[in-house]
């Protein structure tokens, strides 16, 4: 029976594994081609090959070589920080920019357990107007301000 | 003297009003920014980048070096005065630096670190002005062959001098050049890897690529492992200056270390993390008091700070002479320059003499300007310490979005970020450093395009990597590198020179 020794390694090595797969699977419409004549799917056919190989090779050292477990995936900071961004990107051109930063702010603060509600906002609205004064007027970047520009 | 007349037309460009004000605000922000713990100057420079985008180019390649020495000066400060390094050049300050913090010599540690520096920086600038112009020359010779020969061996360094994990470091140089070749092929018109989405014709955009896995990751490692408290050695003013005796002992080991650091920085895969490991491996080895090392001994702090200031200037050289970036954060400096139009290489030298010679002379007036701004404004760093990591995340979150959202109003170039802030988290779970990464998706293209040159050269025949004298002597340092990765002493000696950590 097989024993994984390095739960990180193992972890690392599917992940090459699928990453050098996906390359060949997604790169497969493109031509090959020679040495010679270098067609688009030259390269990234064998920089793929080279890592489902590193991928093999490290799968092997996790049956093989002790080493560290994983750590457990935490799920509240990175939810609640991808949650914030996805705010930014798609309230942005609807809102503008003071009321996203000071919304985006207060979600990303609840990627922490015990929340200052009153606290957060305070802060998030004077970030989010430094921010609109350093970026909108000092370095002359455009964006909509409110939601009707 | 040619090298005055140089440095001449670099300090009239650099030295414009302007120019000296972005140089100021580039090292106070990266000092800012550098003191945070945990933060090195890959995020700082990731997170400041955006900034510099609506300045002309010399301004914006001004700021971000400042960004760059404040960045890592103020990861210096952080080490000694917390035991907290912000990066991995600073993680040998810590080790002798703290301990003289502890004796009630912070002041005299931080006079040496800047002093050390600043002595570094300024025979780095006079380095790179003397090697500029002949290796520049020397660029001239290289045909597609050699340069894709070089990029081998730039690559297969970064992997034997990063840390952790030599397979896996390959691995992220590869899954980076691939990562480079989404996009456009630039012979054919065809697009690889695009999924039919538009955002990703003219390939992967760096900015989200480097926020997501290093800024955003960064936050996410904060938030799940809480840095523990820190308290930091107060230090007075009066107590900065070194004692003559300490003085004496400072010094040679700082011109030791420039002279380590001016070399390791030349190299390919080389750079201020490099140095500083050296020169701390050297004074240890040289000193006639060896026990004097691990209780704060002042060459321990002088010579690899020394080393990494050097290097990191003297990195630049590759990167402004060949087009090549040597190391990870030479690859973000080589991402800006393209982002604001500029290709790195021979031809920036003579087509825009103003541009190299002003950078290499801002180099110069960054280094002066971190030696007298760090010290007396000591005391507002180590305030910036005290600041709850609750108000310094969302901040630095919101700076990342904007920075992304600046450069591309498209919704498209979010979901690039948390995608790669995702990909970045992964990695950090299976213990993979995202560093090589950036190195290999920037170089992606350049290789392809230079090996697809070379073989069409020689139709198809792989001999002219080796019939070129200049591609053959860099391939034959590639394989000795290879070998010396296998080889067990190497290894042995390689693990513990990164031990120390």
């Amino acid at each position: 029976m097989l024993r994984v020794r390095s739960p990180q390694d193992l972890g690392a090595g599917i992940l090459f594994l699928l990453i050098g797969i996906a390359g060949i699977y997604f790169g497969r419409e493109l031509t090959f081609g020679s040495a010679r004549n270098m067609g688009p799917g030259y390269f990234p056919s064998i920089i793929s090959g080279l890592i489902i190989v590193a991928g093999l090779v490290t799968v092997g050292k996790s049956l093989a070589v002790d080493g560290p477990p994983v750590e457990r995936f935490q799920f509240r900071p990175i939810f609640m920080l991808m949650l914030a961004l996805a705010i930014f990107g798609f309230l942005i051109s609807q809102i503008g920019v003071i009321i996203t930063a000071a919304l985006m702010m207060v979600v990303a603060a609840y990627a922490r357990p015990g929340v200052n509600l009153l606290e957060t906002i305070v802060f998030a609205v004077c970030v989010s107007a430094f921010v609109v004064l350093l970026f909108v007027y000092g370095l002359g970047q455009p964006m909509p301000l409110w939601w009707n520009s | 003297m040619e090298i005055l007349e140089h440095l001449a037309t670099g300090f009239a460009a650099a030295g414009t009003l302007q120019n000296l004000m972005f140089c100021l605000i580039g090292v106070v922000l990266g000092t800012l920014i550098g003191v945070l713990p945990g933060i090195g100057p890959i995020p700082t420079l990731a997170i400041l980048l955006p900034i510099t985008f609506g300045l002309d180019p010399l301004s914006s390649l001004i700021m971000l070096a400042g960004i760059y020495y404040g960045a890592q000066y103020g990861g210096s400060t952080t080490s000694i005065l917390v035991n907290m390094p912000g990066e991995a050049s600073s993680v040998v300050t810590c080790i002798e630096g703290h301990q003289m913090a502890k004796r009630g010599r912070a002041g005299s540690a931080l006079a040496v670190a800047a002093l050390g520096s600043f002595f570094a920086g300024c025979v780095g600038t006079v380095f790179i002005a003397a090697f500029g112009p002949p290796l520049s020359a020397l660029a001239q010779k290289f045909n597609s062959p050699d340069y894709f020969a070089l990029m081998l061996l730039g690559l297969v360094m970064a992997v034997v001098l990063a840390h952790g994990s030599v397979l896996k470091a390959t691995t992220m140089v590869l899954i980076g050049l691939l990562l480079g070749l989404v996009g456009t092929d630039t012979n054919t018109g065809l697009t690889r890897y695009t999924f039919g989405i538009g955002g990703l014709w003219e390939g992967i955009d760096f900015l989200p690529l480097v926020l997501g896995l290093f800024g955003i990751v960064e936050i996410i490692r904060n938030l799940e492992n809480p840095p523990g408290e820190r308290t930091a050695i107060s230090t007075r003013l009066r107590d900065l200056w070194p004692t003559k005796q300490e003085f004496r002992e400072a010094w040679p080991a700082a011109l030791r270390g420039t002279g380590l650091g001016s070399i390791l920085g030349i190299l390919p895969g080389g750079g201020a993390v490099l140095a500083s490991f050296a020169s701390y491996t050297l004074e240890k080895k040289i000193t006639r008091q060896p026990q004097r090392f691990g209780h704060g001994a002042i060459e321990g702090v002088a010579g690899p700070e020394a080393a990494n200031n050097a290097a990191a200037q003297t990195s630049f050289i590759p990167l402004l002479t060949l087009g090549i970036p040597s190391n990870p954060i030479m690859a973000i400096m080589m991402g800006a320059m393209i982002i604001q139009g500029i290709q790195p290489g021979a031809a920036v030298m003579t087509a825009r003499p103003d541009l190299f010679w002003g950078m290499v002379a801002s180099m110069w007036i960054g280094n002066l300007m971190l030696v007298i701004i760090n010290l007396p404004m000591l005391g507002i760093w180590v305030k910036l310490l005290s600041v709850p990591y609750r108000f310094l995340y969302p901040a630095i979150l919101l700076f990342c979005a904007i920075g992304v959202y600046s450069t591309s109003t498209e919704p498209f170039m979010m979901v690039l970020m948390i995608i790669f802030s995702i990909f970045g988290y992964i990695l950090l779970k299976f213990g993979c450093e995202p560093a090589p990464l950036v190195l290999g998706f920037i170089l992606g293209p350049l290789m392809e395009e230079n090996l697809r040159r070379s073989l069409v050269l020689s139709r198809g025949d792989p001999m002219i990597f080796l019939e070129r004298p200049i591609s053959a002597a860099l391939l034959v340092a590639t394989v000795l590198m290879i070998a010396l990765i296998i080889l067990p002493q190497f290894r042995k000696t390689r693990e513990e020179a990164f031990q120390e950590e």
